[in-house]
């Protein structure tokens, strides 16, 4: 506030455009229809009648087989149709700041330590080197989801007396893979409890997040957004950033546009 | 005796046995040999099954139980007791039970005395697995222990089943049977998830691999069930049912099924005069439900593409506005 007074920022927004309204699309169709994969897949085990799930409120369809398989398909058919999108859209548009880099594991170990208080973080482009191996990891996952529930549901359909050799790997390869799901779930979830983490769950509601935070976390991210000639940017004061919800207008460019190519830093 | 019948019947003796039995109504499972190929189906003649008078069980109920009963494993002493529902299924100390579907019992005779067209009818109608021809049993089963074989028939792996009976809950007959206290979910979580394996019949999977009948097919003294490759079985069934003005059941139960009876009586007569009940399965006209979950299975097999088109254009749209973008930029500048 006192930098603030002193030294006037002209225009200088308080967040930072993170995430695009089509990347928060695709990330919230796939979460949500991929809870919904979860519990449904969950229901075409023996166990909601076994568990009373049946008597909860709203969930008396759980032990029907078929209702369940009717919400998985359905839920597949959003899930699917976003990984596809995803893949395609960002992949032509050669985005790939996802996608891991030399030395990312390596660089993961360390920031790991830092949240226990060991060391200190190195400045980070847009994702971190754990976001990015976290990223394929869970892309191998689902994937693997993909691939073999379409086979499944292609055998359900047309095929039921199709090779049991395969049958039974889409199958236990299906399972295994829901239960690295549900593991990598919980640990994206974790992820958001860590404390140097948590100003980026406004990101993945909002789209943005507080420059403050984007410059001194992610800087070389910030640097990219504002392209190289661009001066380092002083950390913005806290106290504005609380309410305030200012267009980013950084550097040379409309915010928009400057954050369209980040993700390839 | 009888493993000495099994050794001593060569594929192709039995391949000329069964070619001379053709003429005798008994058609051979052909197609079944090497369990692959093309599917086998059966017919069930009820206007020449007798249920074995005078037997203590009839004969294909017999030799059903001598086939598999020798091959059960036996329950674990405690059973473990499931957890919320405490649910046991034992019938490890009931094998002699004949009178309905069990695990140690596959095949059984139910008894309906009806009157259709002024006549009094006594029908006995051997009951067991369908073995359909799209089981959601097999399709839904979350480990793949119960699969339908390219043969036709449907067969529990009890190496792989849980024991979840869902396989039971979505068969309009509800066929298979638990036995509590034997297979996989002992050695996993014994009281929170399984509750032991489900049998059913297998259409004698193991004999038909080898070139034979399915025992209660062989062990028939009237030739009342006959086995073979499927479009003669269904040839011959309308064939009989013609000549006896008579009805069949199966061909469209559950969307089409490997088993048809054929009766001189309409099966819904037969329906209200059986004895209903857990492992004693009605003969009413049955949908297939699982119609009800194709359509949305087919659009999810669509939604790669739909994902791949709207990618497509999406890319393209944001390609084609970025640079239009960078066009009016460069203008701007200049």
């Amino acid at each position: 506030m006192r930098r603030a007074m002193s030294k006037p920022q002209p225009m200088k927004s308080v967040l930072v455009v993170r995430h695009h309204l089509i990347e928060l699309i695709e990330h919230w169709a796939i979460a949500i229809s991929g809870l919904a994969l979860f519990f449904s897949g969950m229901f075409e085990l023996p166990m909601a009648n076994r568990y009373y799930v049946t008597s909860l409120p709203g969930l008396g369809w759980s032990g029907d087989f078929l209702v369940s398989l009717n919400v998985h398909y359905a839920a597949a058919v959003v899930f699917i149709i976003a990984c596809v999108f995803h893949v395609v859209y960002h992949g032509l548009k050669h985005e790939t700041g996802m996608l891991p880099r030399k030395g990312d594991l390596k660089q993961s170990v360390e920031v790991i330590k830092t949240f226990f208080g060991k060391g200190e973080e190195p400045p980070f482009a847009k994702y971190l080197p754990e976001q990015r191996l976290a990223y394929v990891g869970m892309a191998v996952v689902i994937a693997f989801l993909i691939f073999t529930g379409l086979f499944k549901t292609w055998k359900n359909i047309l095929a039921p007396d199709m090779n049991l050799t395969l049958v039974l790997w889409a199958t236990w390869l299906h399972n295994l893979f829901f239960i690295m799901f549900f593991l990598a779930f919980l640990a994206h979830m974790a992820a958001i409890i860590l404390k140097p983490n948590r100003p980026m769950v406004r990101g993945i509601f909002t789209g943005r997040v507080r420059r403050d935070y984007a410059e001194h976390r992610h800087p070389l991210w910030i640097r990219d957004l504002e392209g190289p000639q661009a001066p380092r940017p002083e950390p913005a004061p806290q106290a504005a950033a609380q309410d305030s919800v200012q267009e980013d207008e950084p550097g040379k460019t409309a915010p928009q546009e400057a954050a369209e190519p980040d993700v390839k830093g | 005796m009888h493993e000495k019948r099994k050794q001593g019947i060569s594929r192709r003796s039995f391949l000329k046995a069964a070619a001379g039995a053709v003429g005798a109504g008994t058609i051979l499972p052909q197609a079944a040999q090497a369990s692959g190929g093309d599917s086998v189906a059966t017919l069930i003649d009820l206007s020449r099954c007798d249920g074995c008078p005078g037997r203590y069980v009839p004969a294909c109920v017999e030799a059903c139980k001598a086939e598999h009963i020798p091959g059960m494993p036996a329950p674990v002493d405690p059973i473990p007791v499931p957890f919320p529902r405490a649910v046991i299924e034992d019938w490890s100390k009931k094998q002699e039970v004949s009178d309905r579907l069990t695990p140690y019992n596959r095949i059984f005779v139910q008894q309906a005395i009806v009157e259709f067209q002024g006549y009094k009818h006594t029908i006995s109608i051997p009951r067991r697995c369908m073995h359909c021809d799209n089981p959601a049993c097999a399709t839904l089963c979350p480990f793949s222990a119960n699969h339908k074989q390219a043969n036709g028939a449907v067969v529990i792996d009890p190496d792989l089943c849980f024991g979840g009976a869902k396989c039971r809950t979505l068969c309009p007959w509800e066929i298979p049977q638990r036995q509590s206290g034997v297979g996989l979910y002992l050695h996993v979580l014994p009281t929170l998830m399984g509750n032991g394996v489900m049998f059913k019949c297998d259409l004698c999977s193991a004999r038909l691999k080898e070139g034979q009948k399915p025992a209660c097919v062989e062990a028939c003294p009237r030739q009342a069930m006959l086995i073979g490759p499927r479009e003669e079985i269904f040839l011959d069934a309308e064939h009989r049912a013609r000549q006896m003005q008579g009805f069949i059941y199966g061909k469209a139960e559950n969307g089409g099924t490997g088993t048809l009876y054929v009766s001189p009586v309409p099966f819904e007569v037969l329906d209200q005069a059986v004895k209903k009940g857990k492992g004693r399965p009605g003969l009413a006209p049955v949908k297939r439900k699982m119609d009800a979950t194709d359509t949305l299975g087919a659009v999810t097999l669509a939604a790669p593409a739909v994902g791949l088109v709207a990618g497509l254009a999406g890319s393209i749209k944001s390609l084609a506005d970025r640079r239009a973008k960078e066009s009016k930029d460069e203008a701007r500048h200049e």
